[in-house]
């Protein structure tokens, strides 16, 4: 169970969907596909969810085929701020009812809010659409302080190498930064789908295992969402 | 196939397959659940090593001890730290251990685990990754284990539905295996009824073959009863209802020279004297009383004793043939006593006398009548109810030698096979040979001549020695006929059916020589099948299926007495000479014949006549339309006597 805090400001946000509206509106025509990415079933998915989330593929779509043509940071970067925009921040029980609940992609774009882990969730799977290795990708649970006070909190990490400061992608404080400049988070447990994500039939349908923990539901989802 | 195997099959087959194919898909869900269960520990594990190794600070040592902590304390085949770069860090590694499953089933139920894998991180620098593989063998042993008890519990449940099975299938069996015999023994001409089956399907089949053998014996029985109306007419007498003259005289030659019978016999005459006396002072109404009280008692003995026969001879007499030696006089005192007793009622001054002969069976006929000719000539010069007897001594050897010589001599003879068979054709129309009747000589002493059955067979008879006789006949038959391929007929006598262990070496004999066996008849005296028919039945059963025929001869009116006969199971019969001589020129006993042979050709018989001299019996032998003649005609028409 994650908490964070501190919405963004809401002109800002209202502004940034405005601006974000004209310029997917522009590149539409010139959309590809994205790689690793199956649209089709994506549109379906979404089809099912509702109309908020069959409006939001489009554009989605046309964020992740310009990334996938930036170097890694540049695409890094405009992951975080289109996600920053579109989702905006509310606790799981106001959203889903629930006290922790672990979105998809689809799921916080039509609600169009979310918590951390939904953020880092979005971006993850935004990134490895847009052909980010999975190795340089992590979830990390971190501990936030934020105004003297301690929170539970997650971002996702870039690591350019293995090894470097990696880049932290956070809805906290929007702007990606390098781990070193964000002395409010100390890092406590770090994973991704590595192992879990390539294997060959480990997550399917019927197999148990899937449902047993948080993530693992949530890659199967996921998937079935065309990710 | 039969029927019941395939069902049974069927069973097996349903049985194995649900027994395989439970075990199979128990076994693959066992495996799955172990697989998750592994599946699971291996990610948990891994998830939960990386926590701990990164809270560590990345000191290199205490990573390493925390591995090889859980690895010691863990069933792991390898924990393994790779570095960020993909390089190996750190490894623990232990062989895999050995299952106790064997490869077959392991390459056959597989067990596949994809490695626990988890992020490891010091704060902000990811230091690599733990990839945790558990034993899997364990796995393995608990999945033949379990295969295993399914498969036996399986198997024993599989073995009590096999069980079950049989046991309804034999349930079904016996209804179906008695309607087959059924149709079966109609087929070999025996009309046996069953039980009716319980089972629906059967039911209508058994009750239908009910009915039609129910129809042949209601068609049997009023042929029988035409019969008897037919034999009153041919041979009876219509006062008395005793065998006329001509038919006596036939019966006595029959009975005197076939080969079976006794050495001595008696005949006793019964005569009411002064009937054209009586006739006048008591009228023809009572003295006609007086000859059925007469005949009554006499036809008791006939009617008693099998092979005893009776007839009025003419008016006034009657004659009694009794099969055995020695009870002549006795039986005539005993007549006579019960006609005193019993004629007085009808008037006074009726008298009778009585005359006895014991003689050898084989003297002829004349001699017979002649000799009790005498003794009642003697009877008649005196007064009331007299009898009179004459005892011709029997053959001097047999008298002489005593008992216990001639059965050692018997069965020195059947022991070195000192024995032939003397063969008399049975003819058939076109004066084809159908099959030669074999009776057998033995040779008694070595080197000595070949005599025939009437000089030893009494003596066999006595000594229980028949069975073994006819087997040696039999024998000897059947390597003629493998021989020349004739086919052959052997007498038995009906005392070997009275051996248990007869009809067992008879089949023994048989079995060797398949070929011959269905050239082979057997025959028994009409006799037989009256008293020991059941035995005569399971002969046939035994015998009749290897090929060898079965059939009776000597037959005459007591064929009729044989209540069952469409139920013997035989394939011809032979009628005695009693019956067809003479029937050319008698138009009843013509009608008699033709109404046995009806009666006959209705169960599928064969109909032979026996002891035929004649060529004009012979003729209307032919007329009535038989199936061949024996005797001396027949006998003459081939080849002359035989040697």
């Amino acid at each position: 169970m994650l908490f964070t805090v501190r919405p963004l400001p809401r002109i800002r946000r209202a502004f940034a969907r405005r601006v974000g509206a004209l310029a997917f509106g522009a590149l539409l025509a010139t959309a590809m596909p994205a790689q690793g990415l199956d649209n089709d079933k994506l549109m379906e998915a979404a089809a099912k969810l509702g109309p908020r989330a069959v409006a939001e593929v489009p554009p989605l779509l046309q964020m992740i085929g310009r990334a996938a043509a930036l170097d890694e940071e540049a695409r890094v970067t405009l992951v975080n701020n289109y996600l920053n925009q579109r989702i905006a921040f509310r606790e799981d029980t106001e959203v889903w009812g629930v006290i922790d609940y672990w979105a998809t992609p689809l799921e916080a774009l039509n609600k169009g809010a979310g918590d951390c882990e939904d953020y880092a969730i979005a971006k993850y799977f935004s990134l490895l659409s847009a052909g980010m290795p999975i190795a340089k990708l992590r979830m990390v649970y971190v501990r936030a302080s934020l105004r003297g006070q301690s929170l539970a909190h997650m971002v996702l990490a870039y690591y350019a190498q293995p090894g470097a400061d990696p880049l932290i992608l956070d809805n906290l404080i929007p702007d990606v930064r390098p781990a070193s400049q964000r002395p409010d988070l100390r890092p406590v447990f770090s994973f991704n789908s590595e192992g879990l994500w390539q294997g060959t039939g480990i997550v399917t349908q019927g197999d148990p295992v899937a449902r047993l923990s948080l993530w693992r539901n949530l890659l199967q989802k996921a998937r079935a969402e065309g990710f | 196939m039969s029927l019941m195997r395939q069902v049974w099959l069927l069973v097996l087959g349903v049985v194995l397959a649900s027994l395989i194919g439970s075990v199979t898909v128990s076994t693959g869900s066992v495996r799955q659940v172990l697989q998750t269960q592994l599946q699971l520990k291996n990610a948990d594990n891994a998830a939960a090593l990386a926590l701990a190794l990164s809270q560590q600070g990345g000191d290199a040592q205490l990573m390493e001890l925390l591995i090889s902590a859980q690895f010691d304390s863990g069933a792991y085949q390898s924990v393994l730290w790779r570095q960020a770069d993909g390089k190996l860090a750190f490894e623990r590694h232990a062989e895999p251990r050995p299952s106790e499953a064997p490869a077959w089933f392991i390459g056959l139920m597989p067990i596949v685990v994809q490695p626990g894998l988890a992020q490891v991180s010091n704060g902000w620098n990811a230091i690599g990754s733990v990839e945790v593989r558990s034993q899997s063998s364990y796995a393995y042993d608990e999945l033949w284990r379990s295969s295993l008890r399914n498969a036996a519990l399986l198997a024993v449940v599989g073995l009590i539905a096999g069980v079950l099975a049989l046991f309804v299938l034999r349930r079904i069996r016996r209804p179906l295996d008695s309607a087959v015999k059924q149709a079966q023994s109609v087929v070999d001409g025996s009309y046996a009824m069953v039980e009716v089956s319980r089972v629906p399907e059967l039911r209508r089949l058994t009750e239908a073959m009910n009915a039609m053998v129910q129809r042949v014996r209601g068609m049997f029985e009023a042929q029988s009863e035409q019969l008897q109306v037919l034999r009153m007419q041919a041979h009876a007498d219509l006062l008395t209802g005793m065998s006329t003259r001509k038919h006596f005289l036939a019966e006595l030659d029959s009975a005197l020279t076939r080969d079976e019978g006794p050495a001595e016999a008696g005949l006793v005459l019964v005569r009411l004297r002064d009937l054209a006396g009586l006739n006048q002072r008591l009228g023809r109404v009572a003295v006609d009383q007086v000859l059925v009280t007469i005949a009554h008692a006499v036809k008791v003995y006939p009617e008693r004793v099998n092979g005893c026969l009776g007839g009025r001879l003419n008016g006034a007499d009657f004659a009694l043939w009794l099969p055995a030696p020695d009870v002549a006089r006795e039986t005539a005192q005993a007549l006579a006593e019960a006609l005193r007793s019993s004629l007085p009622a009808f008037g006074s001054g009726i008298q009778v006398a009585l005359g006895a002969v014991d003689l050898p069976r084989d003297r002829p006929l004349g001699a017979w009548l002649g000799m009790a000719d005498t003794a009642l000539a003697r009877a008649e010069t005196q007064p009331g109810f007299t009898v009179e007897a004459i005892a011709t001594r029997a053959s001097v050897d047999l008298e002489n030698q005593g008992e216990r010589a001639w059965r050692v001599q018997i069965v020195e003879a059947i022991k070195e096979r000192r024995g032939r068979l003397v063969p008399y054709p049975v003819l058939d129309r076109e004066g084809q040979v159908l099959h030669l009747e074999c009776p057998l000589q033995l040779q008694l002493q070595p080197q000595g001549p070949y005599e025939p059955a009437a000089r030893w067979l009494p003596l066999a008879i006595r000594s229980r020695l028949t069975a073994e006789v006819d087997a040696l006949a039999v024998a000897l038959a059947l390597e003629a006929i493998a021989k020349d391929g004739q086919a052959r007929c052997i007498n038995i006598a009906p005392g070997s059916l009275l051996d248990g262990g007869f009809v067992a070496r008879l089949r023994e004999l048989v079995f060797q020589s398949p070929p011959a066996a269905r050239r082979l008849s057997l025959e028994l005296a009409e006799g037989a099948a009256v008293e020991h028919f059941e035995l005569l039945q399971e002969m046939g059963r035994q015998l009749r299926p290897l090929g060898v025929k079965l059939g009776l001869e000597h037959a005459g009116a007591g064929l009729a007495q044989v209540e069952r006969l469409y139920q013997a199971g035989l394939d011809y019969v032979k009628l005695d000479a009693s019956v067809v001589t003479g029937i050319s020129g008698d138009a009843a006993r013509a009608a008699f014949v033709r109404g046995m042979l009806i009666m006959l050709r209705s169960l599928a018989l064969k109909v032979y006549a026996e002891g035929v001299a004649d060529a004009m019996d012979v003729q209307a032998v032919w007329d009535c339309e038989l199936d061949g003649v024996t005797g001396p005609w027949a006998t003459a028409r081939r080849n002359g006597p035989p040697r």
